[in-house]
C-alpha cells in the first residue's frame, strides 16, 4: 500500500504538481481580521478565510458582497403561492372538455356547499406551498452557490490546515487569482503576521 | 469579532433634556381632549347616540391600553429568553409598560356604568330585559352565559386584570430603575425568575380582558381565537410605538453609539413578524374556521363587517395591515434606517387603531341570520355607515394618546434612557445581526 503510493508520487514528481494556493496560519481571530482587511485591500479575488467558528464582522473585513439568495427565495416562494393556486383551481373547478383532444376534468368535489372556486379554502395550501418552495429553494440554492456537495478539496491534504477545525485561523489565496505570484504573495502573507505560510498542491 | 464598544453613557447621551412646552402640557391637553370628547358625546354632538359614544370611548381606551400592554410584553419576553441584544432598547418599552400603573383610571367611566345601571348601553348582556324585548332568541342564548357574563364577576375580573398589569409593570420598571443605582445582579436574576409566571399571567389576563371588553360587545358571538387576536393587536401597537420612540430619541441626538441600525433592524423584524405576518395568520385562521363551518351564530360577526361602510374598512385592514407593509418591510434595509422604520411603525400604529375600531364598532343586526343570499343582505344593510367621519373618534383617541405619551415621556425623563448597569448591556452594544 505505502509502496504503491510512494511509487505513484515519484512518478508524478517528474512533472511537479500544480499549486492550488497558499495558506497562511493565524493564532487568533483578531490577527485574521486584520490580515483579511489587508488581503481585501490588496485586491485579491480568489481567496477565503477558514475558521473553527463563525467570526462576526469577518465578511465585512473580507469585503464579501451580500448574497442575492433572499431575492431568489422570495420569487421561489411567490411561485409556490401561484403553483398552489393553479393546482387547486384546476383540480376543483376546471375542465377542458370542449377543446381538448382527450377530455380533461379536475376533481370537482362539493364541500359544505361552498363554490368550487373558494379562495379562503385554498389559502392554507397556498401558504404551505409558499413555505415549502421557499425552504427547498433556500437550501438547494445555498448548496449550488457554495459548490456543494463536494467530497474532496485540495486543502484537506495539508496537515497544518487540519487545525482550521480546532484552534487556528487561515487565509487561503488560490493560485488562479490573477494577482497570485508564488514568491510575492508568500512574502505578502508573511508581512501580515502569519505564524506559518505553506503552499498546497492541487 | 465583536469590537469592544466605548459608548458614551454621560447624561448628554442618555438623558432627556427638560420638557418642551408641548411635552410639559401633553397630559393637561389629553385630559382636556377626553373631557371635551365625553361632554360632546354625552350631549349628542355630531349625531352621536350614547351607545356609539361609549364604544368610541372604548376604542380610544383600548388603543392606549394595547400599546402599553405591548410594551410590557416586550419587557417580560426579554427576561424570559435572557435576551442580550435588547437591553439598549428596553427602557422605552418599560416606559410604555409603566403607564399600566395609572391607565385603569381611564376605565373608571366604563366601570361606573355598572353602578349607575346604564351598562346595558355598552354591554348588551348587562341588560337582559331590553335584549329580551328586542331579540328573544339572542336573549335566550346570552342568558345561558350569565354565570360568566354578570356585572359582579365582570367588575371583579376587571379589577384583577388592572391589578395584575400594574403589579407586573411596577415589578419590572422599579427593579430595572433601581439597578441603575446599585447594579445588583440579583435584580436581573429575580426578573428572570419571575418572567415565566409573569408571561402566564399576562397571557391569561389579556385573553380574558379581550373576551370581557371586546367579544362580549356581541354577546351571542364567540371565537376561541379572539384572545390571540387581541394579543396580536397589543404587540402590533407596542412594537410600533417602541420603534417610533427609539427612532425619535436617536433623531434627538440621544443614544448615539448605543442604539445602532442592528437594534432598529431587530425592532423592525419583530414588528414585521407580529404586526404583519402573525396578524394575518391568526386573523385568517379565525376567519376561515368560521367561514367553513358556516354556523349562523358565528358568521354574523364577519358578515356585518363585509357589507356597507364596513367592507372598505375590512379591505383597508387586509391590505394596509398585511399586504402592503409586508411587501414594503420584507427587505433588510427598510428596517435598518430610522426614517423608513419610523414610517412603517407609524403606518402600523394607524392600522392598529383601525383594527381596534373594526373590532369594537360594528353592530350585528338582529336579523342577520334571516337573509337568503348575500345580495339580500346588501340590499338591506348596504348603506350602513362605518362612522369613521365622526370627529369624536379622533378627539377621544388623541386625548388617550396624549396621556400615554405624557406618561411615557415622564418615565423616560425620570431616569437614564438605557439600563446603564444591566449585566447584559455590553452584549447588547456589540450585537450584530449575523
Amino acid at each position: 500500500m505505502s509502496t504503491a503510493t510512494h511509487a505513484h508520487s515519484q512518478a508524478a514528481s517528474s512533472a511537479p504538481r500544480p499549486v492550488y494556493g497558499l495558506i497562511a496560519e493565524f493564532e487568533n481571530p483578531g490577527d485574521l481580521m486584520h490580515a483579511a482587511e489587508k488581503v481585501r485591500d490588496a485586491g485579491f479575488t480568489w481567496w477565503d478565510c477558514c475558521t473553527p467558528f463563525p467570526v462576526h464582522g469577518l465578511d465585512k473585513a473580507m469585503g464579501v458582497k451580500r448574497t442575492i439568495l433572499p431575492v431568489l427565495v422570495f420569487f421561489a416562494g411567490a411561485s409556490g403561492t401561484a403553483a398552489a393556486f393553479a393546482l387547486q383551481t384546476f383540480t376543483n373547478s376546471f375542465s377542458f372538455s370542449t377543446w381538448a383532444v382527450v377530455k380533461v376534468t379536475g376533481y370537482p368535489y362539493l364541500i359544505s356547499g361552498k363554490p368550487m372556486m373558494s379562495l379562503p379554502a385554498f389559502i392554507p395550501v397556498m401558504f404551505e406551498l409558499t413555505i415549502l418552495f421557499s425552504a427547498l429553494s433556500c437550501v438547494g440554492l445555498m448548496f449550488l452557490f457554495n459548490g456543494l456537495p463536494r467530497l474532496f478539496h485540495p486543502l484537506l491534504q495539508n496537515n497544518r490546515f487540519r487545525r482550521a477545525t480546532n484552534d487556528r485561523f487561515f487565509v487561503v489565496i488560490e493560485a488562479r487569482d490573477p494577482k497570485f505570484l508564488r514568491g510575492k504573495t508568500e512574502a505578502f502573507l508573511r508581512t501580515l503576521g502569519a505564524t506559518a505560510v505553506e503552499a498546497v498542491e492541487d | 469579532m465583536s469590537h469592544a464598544p466605548q459608548a458614551d453613557f454621560s447624561s448628554k447621551n442618555t438623558q432627556l433634556g427638560p420638557a418642551s412646552f408641548a411635552a410639559r402640557n401633553a397630559a393637561v391637553l389629553g385630559v382636556i381632549a377626553i373631557l371635551a370628547g365625553v361632554y360632546l358625546g354625552k350631549s349628542g354632538a355630531f349625531n352621536t347616540d350614547t351607545r356609539t359614544f361609549w364604544k368610541m370611548y372604548l376604542v380610544a381606551f383600548l388603543f392606549g391600553l394595547t400599546i402599553c400592554l405591548g410594551g410590557l410584553f416586550f419587557v417580560i419576553i426579554q427576561f424570559l429568553t435572557r435576551a442580550g441584544w435588547s437591553v439598549a432598547v428596553r427602557r422605552p418599552a418599560e416606559a410604555l409598560a409603566s403607564n399600566l400603573k395609572w391607565i385603569w383610571l381611564l376605565f373608571m367611566p366604563i366601570l361606573w356604568m355598572f353602578f349607575d345601571g346604564t351598562a346595558g348601553m355598552l354591554f348588551p348582556w348587562a341588560d337582559l330585559a331590553t335584549m329580551e324585548a328586542n331579540d328573544p332568541s339572542m336573549a335566550h342564548l346570552v342568558a345561558k352565559k350569565a354565570a360568566y357574563l354578570n356585572a359582579n364577576f365582570f367588575i371583579i375580573r376587571a379589577v384583577a386584570y388592572f391589578a395584575i398589569w400594574a403589579l407586573l409593570a411596577w415589578f419590572f420598571t422599579s427593579n430595572s430603575t433601581k439597578q441603575d443605582q446599585d447594579g445588583a445582579m440579583h435584580r436581573t436574576l429575580s426578573m428572570q425568575k419571575w418572567s415565566g409566571p409573569a408571561a402566564i399571567l399576562f397571557a391569561l389576563s389579556i385573553s380574558f380582558a379581550a373576551v370581557d371588553w371586546v367579544m362580549s360587545l356581541s354577546p351571542a358571538w364567540f371565537s376561541t381565537m379572539f384572545g390571540v387576536y387581541f394579543f396580536c393587536g397589543c404587540v402590533t401597537g407596542g412594537y410600533a410605538s417602541l420603534a417610533l420612540i427609539t427612532v425619535r430619541l436617536k433623531r434627538h441626538g440621544l443614544l448615539q453609539g448605543i442604539v445602532s441600525g442592528e437594534h432598529l433592524q431587530d425592532l423592525g423584524k419583530l414588528l414585521f413578524a407580529f404586526g404583519m405576518v402573525f396578524w394575518a395568520y391568526i386573523g385568517f385562521s379565525q376567519y376561515m374556521l368560521i367561514w367553513y363551518a358556516n354556523l349562523p351564530e358565528e358568521t354574523g360577526w364577519f358578515l356585518t363587517r363585509q357589507v356597507g361602510g364596513w367592507l372598505p374598512v375590512t379591505l383597508i385592514l387586509l391590505f394596509g395591515h398585511f399586504v402592503l407593509p409586508f411587501v414594503a418591510m420584507i427587505s433588510r434595509w427598510p428596517k435598518r434606517y430610522g426614517v423608513s422604520l419610523a414610517v412603517g411603525a407609524a403606518w402600523m400604529l394607524c392600522m392598529h387603531w383601525i383594527d381596534v375600531y373594526w373590532l369594537v364598532m360594528p353592530e350585528i343586526p338582529n336579523d342577520i341570520g334571516t337573509f337568503a343570499t348575500y345580495d339580500d343582505l346588501v340590499a338591506t344593510y348596504g348603506t350602513q355607515a362605518n362612522g369613521l367621519d365622526n370627529p369624536l373618534n379622533y378627539i377621544l383617541t388623541v386625548g388617550v394618546a396624549l396621556l400615554v405619551f405624557a406618561g411615557t415621556a415622564a418615565y423616560l425623563r425620570g431616569r437614564s434612557l438605557v439600563p446603564t448597569r444591566d449585566p447584559r448591556l455590553h452584549e447588547s452594544l456589540s450585537f450584530e445581526n449575523a
